[in-house]
């Protein structure tokens, strides 16, 4: 009897002494981070800032910290300081998932850019969404992201309202690349993908289109991620008389994919998307990769006038590592987001849902010229911005070869 | 060939014997100088550098980890009296001062550019932490203290206290934001609970708590429900706790197989992998391949059965086999498991897993709470993630009384039985094999209840979420935690999961410490942190002893 | 047939890769019945080493494959070797009389020491790297069967190698003692057998072969990661138990069984591609519920 009076008596008041140190730390740890006279907003960031893609998270994450840093210094949204915190997702859904549950708690986040790869923003979208947070991707391509899992039937359903991206889909990337192989009078190709979201959903949308323009599909295969030894795939693509073969995934797998297959004397050119569109590529296929083949959205920032801009301010910052090939849409994305937060936050004293909102909102009516060219949104929050590049290897270097507007 | 350990234990030696003649002022020396250091300016004014530590480090003063030196030195002078289990007390607490103070200097020589940003106060400090680790280390080795038996109503207060501690001192470690300051108290903590269990404080809590088991959990529950409110409307440990939750009781699930039954599985992660992808099929996910919603309440049974069954599925020819060949049989299921969903797009979405799955919700007539929505709680309103915290508290009860039913019976004595010695326990008359298909099965079913929950928590399952390195981050929880108990396993899983989202700078190392973790407990501490009084046994039967750390922890009470 | 013809060179290319690294697991499990979990990684520590060594290589010596595959191999010995005696001596010789699954343990946190370590201090090991072309460029045909001079040089190596072996273990000095450390560690004791030393020895053997499967690898793939030992290493533990484990002979015979049976899943099954790693899997369930003792028979009694 005793006993229960005692622990009845004993928990509230250590509940209440916990409460009480609880609170006080948390107003400490709340306080410290603003600059005098003006209120902080976030901007994250979700990239791969280590691991094998770290190349393209590193200029990435630069980018956006360069748009940051010029949107603060020129002061664009009065009374708000901008803070950028970058995070590494290591471009692996699973660590996504992490970095999106941390990013979407944090109070005073109200954009996000990233991901590199569509299996990661796959993994994030959601949290986001739940918390009105913007995400915009300079890079993502996979269709489903924004037209929803049933897209290829016809039935776009938009899953996230608060998701865009600058970067054009596979669904225009895979018939680009099918268009541009035909026109170099090739019939016959052999598939291989990593049924990642990015990879398979390329090639289904590039098979799509070969078969559509009377090609022929010897051969379709599938690997996984990670893997090294690909000589059963290739004797398997051998005999079949593939005159190309296309790849949807990510260059740690088609870059030895490629090495091999030429070692094996199978001497026809691999074709990928932006996933393989990186120098990386070039280092690990090798010497043979010469004529290899790789499209990737836009047009080639160097060969922009409208980059010329960001070109120069990002050798001026002086950071360590290359924009390469999602600097400039990152820079863009990041713009996006700030030029929104200029509409909706002067005036406001804090973030609430109410203004996470109006910000999603301002995004989606972004019309704005950004260093890649016109940037706006249609109604799944896809680019309205199709343009396209073929790139090749030559002389141990990625060359522009071809650059258009999609049409079918 | 030269023994480079011999090597240094030697010099230990001929320090020992030279400072022993005269320990007592040199301790007392000793620790006044480490004392004062702490007191004097520990940064140096001027240099131009981002304060890493808290407190105008430039003056004399007591702040942050200072404060943790100060006090550390004062307790090392229990080494001048008589108590039990003072060597020990002495040795952690000068360790800690030590460590804290060398970060200290370390973090501002960094920032500082230099070694002259680091004052007068880091240095001596330093220096004289070291030479109280030197002096404490020729106290006398002895065992523990004992403290006396606690009456009633003393017990129970002794357990409210412990834990309304530990529960502070967790409450406010999250609080410190900067890295390096977490550090400090982490290793401050660490010290004075090293320190406390020396004098035997935990040895004590554990008799009031085996004596008044009802009261000791109805504490610990307290404490875990009062954890979610203390942190207000900030989501990011709630977030962690979430996840720690899920993870806490997948671990005392495999406890029930490595820690009671004895046997190594390594592919449990799957059996948390099935129990995570039928939830998440059922639970019509934004990516999802089937369009069905079945109430949580159905899936969650459903996710712990299909679990089970493939467990015992799995189990029931593999079970015969010696111990090692299992080890690699369940990790080669682990891999089929992952390899199959990796490749049946079909169901599973392959590589990019099924994602979107939409938070919980309790049918009507539990309340229809919307898991998904922040809510208030006697006032304090809490985020949608403290939800999960609250759902976890229950699953792990639930797990633990399953633990607790099975140990305490005749199964979980087989179950040692057979773990101590096969052929002897099937002479005995035991059922070996279905025994251990017993225990395979209801760790199955344990790691598919805790995956159903884990999917809603996640929001995805991934193929990659299930690799072999997640089976070996769980068994690390129950070996680190400790084999064959229930707090372990828990203590376990917050550590290995907990602490790297707070020293996130450690992050890129965690698997390597996880590693090196797992080499040096098998080496000096294979019973782990908390100690199941059985394993003790076993693990150090017929062992030298003579090494200080692989000494019994605590003289087990009867 | 010239197809199924072509998968069976990849398929003995690939046995012989695995062959070779089994036989540190059944030398080891053979002796002091561990399951040396972590000599996958030795393997991938031999590909490390030799990558390490031609990237200081004078350029002129970096082409000439009979000078730099030789050296590299070497290198990638060395490192193997060292790190497999550490190991040893400070992980599992400590835990000799320990219970049975505390070395086990003990040997998955080592592979993630030497997994992490290697990642984490390996410059630019965490992402894949490029393995210089250390073998021969080139092949012929033979009746529409493509050989490339490098699968050949990987099996001849590997056989020859695995032959080395074999004749060592029953001809020489240290291998009878070997031999009668694995029968019984107490009365080898007695007889005057440093058991220690024999147990180091078996495991630099297993180490240096392992290392030299690591650098072929390398070269035929063209690439390295810090994790490629994790699933070669247990699919030479599955080879090893195929074969009986503890038997030299079986083990080769495992390695080759297992590889032609990965390629020949890629070809003839659907989607084998994607599930070829799930085979050796399968395997090795199959085979220790079916026929513990492997398809040839264990050797040496094992004790459980």
């Amino acid at each position: 009897m005793r006993n229960r009076y005692v622990v009845r008596a004993a928990i509230p008041a250590i509940i209440g002494v916990i409460a009480v140190t609880g609170c006080g730390s948390n107003k400490s740890s709340g306080g410290g981070s603003g600059s005098s006279g003006s209120h902080t907003v976030v901007i994250g960031l979700s990239a791969p800032l280590t691991g094998p893609l770290s190349a393209l998270g590193l200029g990435m994450k630069n980018s956006v910290d360069l748009a940051v840093k010029q949107a603060n210094q020129a002061n664009k949204v009065k009374g708000w300081t901008i803070k950028f915190d970058p995070q590494d997702d290591q471009g692996d859904a699973n660590v996504g998932g992490q970095v999106a549950a941390r990013l979407a708690s944090e109070s005073n986040l109200v954009g996000v850019v990233g991901t590199l790869n569509s299996s990661v923003a796959q993994q994030e979208q959601k949290a986001y969404n739940d918390q009105n947070i913007v995400m915009i991707s300079p890079a993502n391509t996979n269709p489903m992201l924004t037209q929803g899992p049933n897209f290829a039937t016809g039935n776009k359903v938009r899953p996230y309202k608060s998701y865009f991206r600058v970067a054009t889909t596979d669904a225009i990337q895979g018939p680009f690349a099918a268009q541009y192989l035909k026109s170099q009078g090739i019939t016959k190709v052999a598939t291989v993908n990593d049924q990642k979201t990015y990879g398979a959903g390329l090639v289904q949308q590039f098979e799509k289109q070969w078969k559509s323009q009377g090609g022929t599909i010897t051969s379709h295969q599938t690997i996984n991620p990670g893997d090294k030894d690909f000589s059963g795939v290739i004797s398997k693509i051998k005999p079949t008389g593939a005159q190309a073969l296309y790849y949807g995934g990510e260059y740690p797998e088609a870059g030895p994919l490629s090495k091999q297959m030429k070692a094996a004397g199978l001497n026809i050119p691999l074709m990928g998307g932006d996933g393989i569109y990186d120098p990386t590529y070039i280092k690990l296929a090798g010497p043979k990769s010469e004529g290899d083949l790789a499209t990737s959205v836009g047009a080639p920032t160097d060969q922009l006038s409208s980059a010329q801009a960001f070109v120069s301010a990002y050798k001026a910052a002086g950071y360590k590592e290359d924009f390469s090939a999602y600097g400039a849409y990152s820079y863009d994305a990041a713009n996006v987001i700030i030029d929104a937060l200029a509409k909706v936050l002067p005036g406001k004293s804090s973030i609430d849902s109410s203004v996470r909102q109006a910000i999603v909102a301002a995004v989606q009516q972004t019309d704005m010229n950004g260093v890649t060219g016109h940037v706006s949104f249609d109604q799944y929050g896809d680019t309205t911005n199709k343009v396209l590049t073929v790139y090749k290897v030559k002389g141990g270097a990625w060359v522009p070869v071809k650059t258009d507007t999609f049409n079918s | 060939m030269s023994d480079f350990p011999g090597v240094l234990r030697d010099g230990r030696e001929r320090l020992r014997a030279r400072i022993e003649p005269r320990r007592r002022p040199l301790l007392v020396a000793a620790a006044a100088v480490t004392a004062v250091a702490a007191l004097l300016p520990w940064s140096v004014p001027g240099v131009g550098y981002t304060n890493p530590l808290p407190g105008d480090l430039g003056s004399v003063g007591l702040g942050g980890h200072r404060l943790y030196v100060f006090v550390l030195a004062l307790v090392c002078l229990v080494g001048l009296t008589n108590v039990a289990g003072r060597r020990r007390m002495a040795t952690a607490c000068a360790l800690g001062a030590l460590v804290i103070s060398v970060i200290a200097l370390y973090s501002l020589i960094k920032q500082g550019g230099g070694t002259g940003a680091a004052g007068v106060g880091a240095w001596v400090g330093t220096v004289g932490s070291l030479v109280l680790l030197a002096v404490t280390d020729t106290l006398p080795t002895g065992p523990p203290n004992r403290l006396p038996r606690l009456a009633a109503p003393a017990a129970v207060g002794a357990i409210v206290v412990v834990v309304g501690v530990l529960l502070a001192a967790v409450v406010i470690g999250l609080g410190i934001d900067d890295e390096t300051q977490f550090l400090c108290f982490a290793i401050f903590v660490g010290a004075l609970i090293a320190a406390a269990g020396a004098l035997g404080v935990f040895a004590a809590f554990r008799e009031a708590f085996d004596q008044y088991r009802a009261v000791g959990y109805a504490v610990a529950l307290a404490a875990a429900v009062a954890f979610p409110f203390t942190q207000g409307t900030n989501a990011t440990w709630d977030a962690v706790f979430a996840r720690v939750g899920v993870f806490a009781a997948a671990a005392i699930g495999l406890n029930v197989v490595v820690g009671l039954a004895g046997l190594l599985d390594l592919g449990y992660i799957a059996f948390f992998g099935i129990g995570g992808y039928v939830s998440a099929l059922l639970s019509d996910a934004v990516f999802t391949t089937v369009h069905v919603h079945v109430p949580f309440l159905v899936v969650f049974p459903l996710g712990a059965m299909v679990a089970g069954l493939i467990g015992v599925a799995f189990g029931a020819p593999t079970l015969r086999l010696r111990g090692d060949y299992l080890a690699i049989v369940t990790l080669g299921f682990g891999e089929i498991f992952r390899i199959v969903v990796q490749n049946w797009t079909g169901l599973t979405q392959g590589p990019n897993g099924i994602s979107g799955i939409p938070d919980l919700r309790l049918p009507g007539f539990l309340g229809g709470m919307q898991f998904g929505k922040p809510h208030t709680v006697f006032g304090v309103s809490m985020p949608f993630q403290a939800n999960y915290v609250f759902l976890d508290i229950v699953l792990v009860i639930f797990v633990m009384l399953v633990f607790a039913r099975l140990n305490d019976s005749r199964i979980g004595r087989a179950w040692v039985a057979i773990r101590e010695d096969e052929l002897a326990a099937r002479a005995m008359g035991i059922n070996t094999i279905a025994l251990k298909l017993l225990a395979f099965g209801i760790g199955a079913t344990l790691a598919g209840a805790a995956g159903t929950i884990n999917a809603h928590i996640g929001e995805s399952v991934t193929p990659d979420d299930y690799q072999f390195i997640a089976s070996a981050l769980l068994l690390s929880a129950v070996v680190l935690g400790g084999m064959g108990t229930v707090p372990g396993a828990v203590l376990g899983a917050a550590l290995l999961i907990g602490l790297p989202e707070k020293l996130r700078f450690v992050q890129d190392y965690r698997l390597f410490l996880f590693g090196l973790a797992l080499v040096l407990l098998m080496r000096f501490r294979p019973e782990g942190l908390i100690v199941s009084r059985r394993r003790q046994r076993e693990f150090h039967e017929g062992g030298s002893g003579a090494d200080a750390m692989s000494q019994p922890a605590q003289v087990a009470p009867v | 047939m010239t197809q199924f013809l072509q998968q069976l060179t990849n398929g003995v290319v690939l046995g012989a890769t695995y062959g070779l690294i089994a036989l540190g697991y059944t030398m080891v499990y053979g002796i002091i019945q561990l399951i040396n979990f972590a000599h996958g990684d030795i393997f991938m520590l031999g590909a490390f080493g030799g990558l390490a060594l031609y990237n200081v290589l004078p350029h002129g010596m970096q082409d000439q494959v009979l000078i730099a595959l030789p050296l590299c191999t070497l290198a990638g010995i060395a490192l193997s070797v060292a790190v497999a005696v550490v190991m040893e001596r400070v992980a599992y010789r400590p835990l000799r009389n320990a219970p049975r699954l505390a070395p086990l343990i003990t040997a998955i946190g080592v592979s993630a020491m030497i997994e992490e370590g290697t990642r984490l201090w390996y410059p630019g090991a965490k992402a894949p790297l490029t393995f210089p072309p250390l073998l021969p460029s080139g092949g012929f045909t033979v009746g529409g069967v493509r050989i490339s001079y490098a699968s050949l040089v990987v099996v001849i190596v590997a056989v020859v190698l695995m032959i080395a072996l074999q004749a060592f273990v029953l001809r020489s000095r240290t291998g009878r003692a070997m031999r009668a450390t694995a029968q019984d560690p107490d009365t080898a004791k007695l007889m005057g057998i440093n058991t220690d030393r024999v147990i180091v020895i078996t495991f630099i053997l297993g180490a240096a072969l392992a290392a030299v499967a690591g650098v072929l690898n390398g070269a035929r793939l063209g690439t390295v990661q810090f994790n490629d030992g994790f699933v070669a290493g247990l699919k030479a533990f599955t080879a090893a138990v195929l074969g009986g484990i503890g038997n030299i002979t079986g083990c080769v015979a495992g390695g080759f069984i297992l590889g032609i049976v990965e390629v020949m899943a890629v070809q003839y099954l659907p989607n084998g591609s994607g599930y070829k790693d799930l085979w050796a899997f399968v395997v090795l369930i199959l085979v220790l519920v079916f026929r513990p003792t492997g398809l040839f028979g264990e050797e040496v009694t094992v004790r459980a």
